[in-house]
């Protein structure tokens, strides 16, 4: 048994060196796990160099043959960027909607939380003040100069502090009201950057005389492109920048595995499954649902910094419902509550707002210059998915199969309608097997899980034993 | 005072349309427990119709004569009334049907989708600009003529009131007093219980969306001819407005929903007036939120047996 078999410790401390432990595991645990699980292992290894080389790849060889050869879809290095953005949006969407059943339409909203935090303490737009952290290059510039690596969990505070004020009051509410309580405050957040252009205020020591706080219609520009060691990952510097999209990618993935498969995890699938159940067994609803959501924000506060600091601008124009919505139909269209799922949904889904349908439009209008462009009607197709999606595949394409089984089984009293046949008792009879099925592998799953990191734990009571 | 009578009555009057529109989103709600995204939507395809039979098949100016411009107003309505309505029906024969016996939040996201889908058919066909009519309403205003001045209320304000209230009164009397209704209602309190009583739960809720999209259709007619002028997206914001009203009343409850609208359309136009404009939506959402936090079951209270 190796160091990291003891039990974890309680607080940061503990949390770092289990961190740590593991890292210096890495090696025997990938033997490990090449000896158990070959073809899957050396499968996904093929799959991460590849995905590590993709960038160079993409730069060196696939635009210029699709330039210079024969036109093909390859994305530019800013989709790419968008691609790792948007995949961090999805798996912390994922969290709030997937593993909490939580659904939040106005996920945006801590996007902008986010950005905003970019564009404030890292641009110019404060110029009356000077404050310039760590870094020699920018010294004695007008305005606040935060480096990026303390942006980020400052964004990830502030996102996470908002989704807490937000839910506090509303996770209470039934589950379509809190959808529409997400979207009011989506629409909300954007409207107040947008207004707090010219804010006169006179109260104690603030003394504010048509203060342009959030910049209104323009935004704020320019905000710091991320600097580290004197090297610049912003939107002029390409693949440099996606690869750092990549480790905060990367960041996001394995935080929000560890969290499904953490005690609090487990609650919250406890929760999406049956609440009251949950409840019974003694988990803390409001606090579990709480945590959900904040921590699902903070993703989207990350994702909000590197968005601005890569752009180096934001408007509260980027932070609209549309936005909210492609996030949604990125992880149900990956699977929802699937972390690997909805990361290939948001890939995905950037490809091809991005860069296959204007690539197609351009096809088209090779073709004749009337017909329409796809690029333009993108949320057209998007809105079919959706209802196609839900009506078809409503857990997605690379489905959770806990989620599968829990989404075609209603819960006893949501069935309304004419009373049940004997034929629908018998399918009901099915889908109930099934999702003991899915279940059990799920214990398995978790069992497997926990003997491949090394948690002690007692085998098969990985479910049971969530709460808080 | 005479800017508070005349905010009041531009709010009135928007609330009224907003109460039409509030309506469609309550009866669905109601029966299905179902918040309808994409009823703002068709609202806005009802004004999009309008507009078409107003300027390419009917062609009415300001010069067409009096009586001939009723008829023509009430044909335009009729049939914008059929075709959303028709519109409404198909959505729930293809996004809405299928899910019934699906966990709650799934109908939801479909009519989500769908909404997305009625905005992008108006931009396909419409374009992304606003599209405006001419205005064939006289501009007069009707408080001259009995010797009031300082105050305007608009032919246009009128027609609101003439073609909405009539329709409100017809769809109360439809709901309590019909046959119908009453399957309406016994549908809403408990559908499998209804469906054992021999009440055709599948039939009721269709005629649910099919008086839902006449509203709207309604609505959108008198949008386009009290605004002059509709766009694709405005669907969006009109709906949540609308919502909002349905759920400010108490949702599921019809004389709620009206009331809800006339007082949205208050804060609406007061906020317009002396506020700002720019904060409005803020407001409306801040009220949608504070509604539903601390008094969900709106002023007039839910008229429907709680069944989450």
């Amino acid at each position: 048994m190796s160091a990291s078999s003891r039990p974890i410790q309680p607080g940061i401390v503990g949390w770092l060196t289990h961190l740590v432990s593991s890292a210096l595991n890495l090696p025997g645990a990938y033997r490990r796990e090449l000896e158990r699980r070959r073809g899957r292992t050396l499968a996904m290894t093929i799959l991460a160099v590849f995905a590590m080389a993709y960038p160079v790849l993409n730069r060196l060889y696939f635009q210029p043959f699709s330039r210079n050869v024969f036109p093909l879809p390859f994305p530019e290095d800013a989709v790419v960027t968008f691609m790792m953005i948007f995949g961090i949006m999805a798996i912390g969407l994922n969290i709030v909607a997937g593993f909490a059943g939580l659904l939040d339409l106005g996920y945006v909203a801590f996007y902008a939380f986010g950005a905003y935090t970019a564009a404030f303490l890292a641009s110019p737009h404060f110029g009356s003040v000077s404050v310039v952290l760590f870094s020699n290059t920018i010294q004695g510039f007008p305005g606040i100069h935060f480096p990026f690596w303390m942006l980020v969990p400052l964004a990830m505070i502030t996102a996470a502090t908002f989704g807490v004020l937000l839910g506090a009051p509303t996770l209470r509410l039934r589950g379509d009201y809190l959808a529409i309580v997400t979207l009011g405050f989506g629409e909300i957040v954007p409207v107040v950057f947008k207004n707090l252009a010219a804010v006169n205020f006179d109260f104690g020591p603030i003394h504010l005389v048509n203060a342009n706080l959030t910049g209104g219609n323009l935004g704020i520009n320019p905000i710091d492109a991320p600097h580290f060691f004197g090297i610049k990952f912003g939107s002029s510097s390409g693949i440099a920048a996606v690869y750092l999209g990549m480790i905060l990618l990367v960041g996001a993935i394995l935080t929000a595995r560890n969290l499904e498969r953490s005690r609090m995890g487990r609650a919250w699938i406890a929760i999406r499954e049956d609440e009251v159940a949950a409840e019974m067994m003694g988990i803390n609803t409001v606090r579990t649902k709480l945590l959900a959501f904040g921590l699902g924000a903070s993703f989207a506060g990350v994702a909000g910094v590197f968005q601005a600091s890569y752009q180096g601008l934001t408007t509260s124009d980027f932070f609209t419902f549309a936005t909210s919505i492609l996030v949604l139909i990125m992880v149900i269209l990956g699977g929802i509550g699937n972390i690997w799922g909805v990361l290939v949904g948001a890939l995905v889904l950037v490809f091809v707002d991005k860069t296959f349908l204007p690539w197609l439009g351009l096809r088209f209008t090779e073709i004749s210059p009337d017909l329409p462009n796809p690029s333009q009607f993108n949320f057209l197709i998007f809105g079919v998915l959706l209802v196609a999606m839900m009506r078809f595949r409503p857990e997605g394409f690379i489905p959770s199969r806990q989620r599968a089984a829990e989404l075609h089984h209603a819960p006893p009293g949501q069935a309304i309608g004419a009373a049940a046949t004997m034929g629908d008792a018998a399918i009901a009879g099915e889908e109930a097997v099934e999702e003991l099925a899915a279940e059990q592998e799920a214990i398995a799953t978790a069992d497997e899980a926990a003997e491949v990191i090394d948690i002690e734990g007692p085998p098969g009571d990985a479910p049971g034993r969530a709460g808080t | 005072m005479e800017q508070i009578l005349q905010t009041i009555i531009i709010g009135l009057s928007n609330g009224l349309i907003f109460a039409l529109v509030a309506l469609g989103y309550t009866l669905v709600y109601g029966i299905i427990e179902l918040i309808n995204f994409a009823h703002g939507d068709l609202f806005m395809l009802g004004s999009f119709i309008a507009f078409v039979l107003i300027s390419s098949v009917f062609v009415i100016t300001a010069d067409t004569p009096l009586t001939l411009m009723v008829a023509q107003i009430a044909l335009i309505i009729a049939i914008t009334m059929i075709a959303t309505a028709a519109i409404n029906l198909s959505i729930e024969r293809v996004a809405y049907k299928p899910l019934r016996n699906a966990p709650k939040l799934a109908p939801l996201i479909s009519a989500i989708g769908m909404s997305f889908v009625l905005q992008n058919i108006a931009l396909l066909i419409f374009g992304p600009a606003n599209k405006s009519v001419n205005a064939i309403l006289p501009s007069v205003n009707i408080l001259s003529a009995v010797g009031i001045t300082g105050v305007t209320i608009s032919a246009e304000q009128v027609f609101v009131a003439i073609v909405t209230i009539p329709l409100l009164i017809a769809l109360t009397w439809f709901v309590n007093k019909t046959r119908q209704g009453r399957a309406m209602r016994a549908t809403a309190q408990d559908p499998d219980t209804a469906g054992l009583m021999g009440v055709n739960v599948d039939r009721t809720i269709a005629i649910t969306f099919l008086i839902g999209g006449a509203l709207a259709g309604a609505a959108g007619v008198v949008q386009i001819l009290y605004n002059n002028t509709s766009v694709w997206n405005l669907g969006f914001r009109f709906g949540l407005n609308a919502f909002t009203s349905a759920v400010l009343g108490g949702i599921g409850n019809l004389q709620g929903a009206v009331l809800g609208a006339l007082v949205l359309g208050l804060i609406n136009a007061f906020s317009d007036r002396y506020l700002a404009a720019n904060w409005t939506n803020a407001i409306v959402f801040a009220v949608l939120i504070g509604i539903l936090v601390f008094k969900p079951t709106g002023l007039l209270g839910q008229q429907l047996a709680d069944r989450a």
